[in-house]
């Protein structure tokens, strides 16, 4: 999914500024909080950005110890905090999404976006929501109105699911030119899509590019 | 007037949004409850009646079909209403868990019924129970750090805290600085504040 992390790139990372982890969460992050639906989940950059938060905190604790040196302790744990919050709020964004469209993320290949824990998590949710929806309206409604995913006996598919605003409009930014991208199936309207340029696009027209990484959302 | 009680339920709670959370209205709830009982006695008495004339129950077109739609209607309009309210509760509780923490204050937790008190106890416990297979407080950290430590007041006596390695003594109006993720929770439940000059 993301660049490969080899040794000379933890020795040059400034130079590749862009490719380190922290970058790549940092991408990730700002993607999935402009994305109204849930997007893949970034399984290896995860488990990498942890085993670094890890280095840090050794460094952060061997420094309190040995060099009376304030200020790069305070930097190194500044620079700590800013890698934890973007990996809490990553996961914390995608929590919240789950909590929204809970059914709608089961009942679509949306599902194999998730984590294994996001699964068990979303299964859980789904069975506590509707636990909550059964004791308080479901069961008091009469025969034939009692389904959690139908308006009545006579919906022919599930339509009481919440879902995701597909066609709502996001900031977005090629790191490379994309050229000329078709925005809707007719054909009507073509941008040629530039690099590092600024563009507000509906999410569903771009979805494709956000989903390959060749567009990033802002 | 059919489904005015149920759109009286969403209005109460679209007028005070914003994080406000109204009591649970459970007279006004109950009362559609049995509106929706009512359309479905009269929606089947329809039917019977249509069913009695041995009329075909796809074709027939007379009074007694519309009434039955009108009323068929009314009820989804009405169960649409009554999930919406729930569901909508809902989320303010679950926003209410990442905003305040597992233990609600009193006068919240005065505003949700039964059903709704569970909901937040197992809400809570499924993200707790993420967290702990993750092994990560995803509680704390809410807003982006821009220094590793804060001034903090505190607002009421907490007493002797262990934090880190050394424990320290939280006395009302003592003024402290601690790092940002040992201070956030006591934030939260309102237990202290950022002591801003």
């Amino acid at each position: 999914m993301s660049g490969p992390w080899s040794e000379e790139a933890e020795e040059d990372a400034s130079s590749l500024a862009g490719t380190t982890d922290v970058e790549l969460i940092k991408r990730a992050w700002r993607n999935e909080k402009a994305a109204p639906e849930i997007l893949q989940f970034e399984g290896p950059l995860v488990l990498r950005v942890r085993e670094q938060i890890q280095l840090l905190e050794e460094t952060v604790e061997e420094s309190t110890e040995n060099v009376s040196n304030d200020l790069v302790v305070s930097l190194y744990q500044m620079d700590l905090d800013r890698t934890l919050f973007l990996l809490r709020s990553y996961l914390r964004i995608r929590l919240q999404k789950i909590e929204k469209y809970m059914i709608h993320i089961s009942k679509t290949n949306l599902w194999n976006r998730l984590s294994e824990q996001e699964k068990k998590f979303t299964k859980r949710c789904t069975e506590i929501m509707e636990k909550l929806l059964e004791q308080s309206v479901l069961a008091r409604l009469p025969y034939g109105y009692e389904s959690f995913l139908k308006q009545s006996i006579s919906s022919e598919e599930d339509d009481m699911v919440p879902e995701p605003q597909l066609d709502t409009f996001v900031f977005c930014k090629a790191k490379d030119a994309v050229g000329a991208f078709q925005l809707d199936d007719s054909g009507d309207e073509i941008v040629d899509l530039v690099a590092d340029d600024l563009y507000v696009i509906r999410y569903k027209s771009i979805k494709g590019l956000v989903e390959a990484g060749q567009i990033d959302l802002v | 007037m059919y489904g005015k009680r149920a759109s009286q339920l969403l209005k109460d709670q679209a007028c005070c949004e914003n994080g406000q959370f109204t009591p649970f209205n459970s007279d006004l709830f109950d009362q559609v409850i049995s509106e929706c009982n009512e359309h479905s006695l009269q929606l089947q008495s329809l039917i019977r009646k249509i069913e009695e004339q041995n009329l075909d129950m796809q074709t027939t077109r007379n009074e007694d079909h519309f009434g039955a739609v009108i009323h068929h209607l009314s009820l989804v309009r009405n169960k649409r209403c009554l999930m919406a309210y729930m569901y909508n509760r809902a989320e303010i509780i679950r926003g209410l868990r990442w905003k305040v923490g597992p233990v609600l204050p009193q006068e919240i937790q005065e505003k949700l019924n039964y059903s709704e008190e569970e909901y937040f106890k197992n809400h809570s416990a499924a993200i707790e129970a993420y967290m702990s297979e993750m092994d990560l407080d995803l509680t704390v950290d809410m807003v982006p750090p821009k220094d590793p430590y804060i001034r903090v007041r505190v607002l009421d006596d907490i007493g002797e805290v262990c934090l880190d390695d050394h424990s320290i003594s939280l006395a009302k109006h003592s003024l402290h600085f601690l790092r940002r993720t040992d201070a956030e929770p006591f934030i939260s439940q309102g237990l202290m504040e950022e002591f801003l000059e």
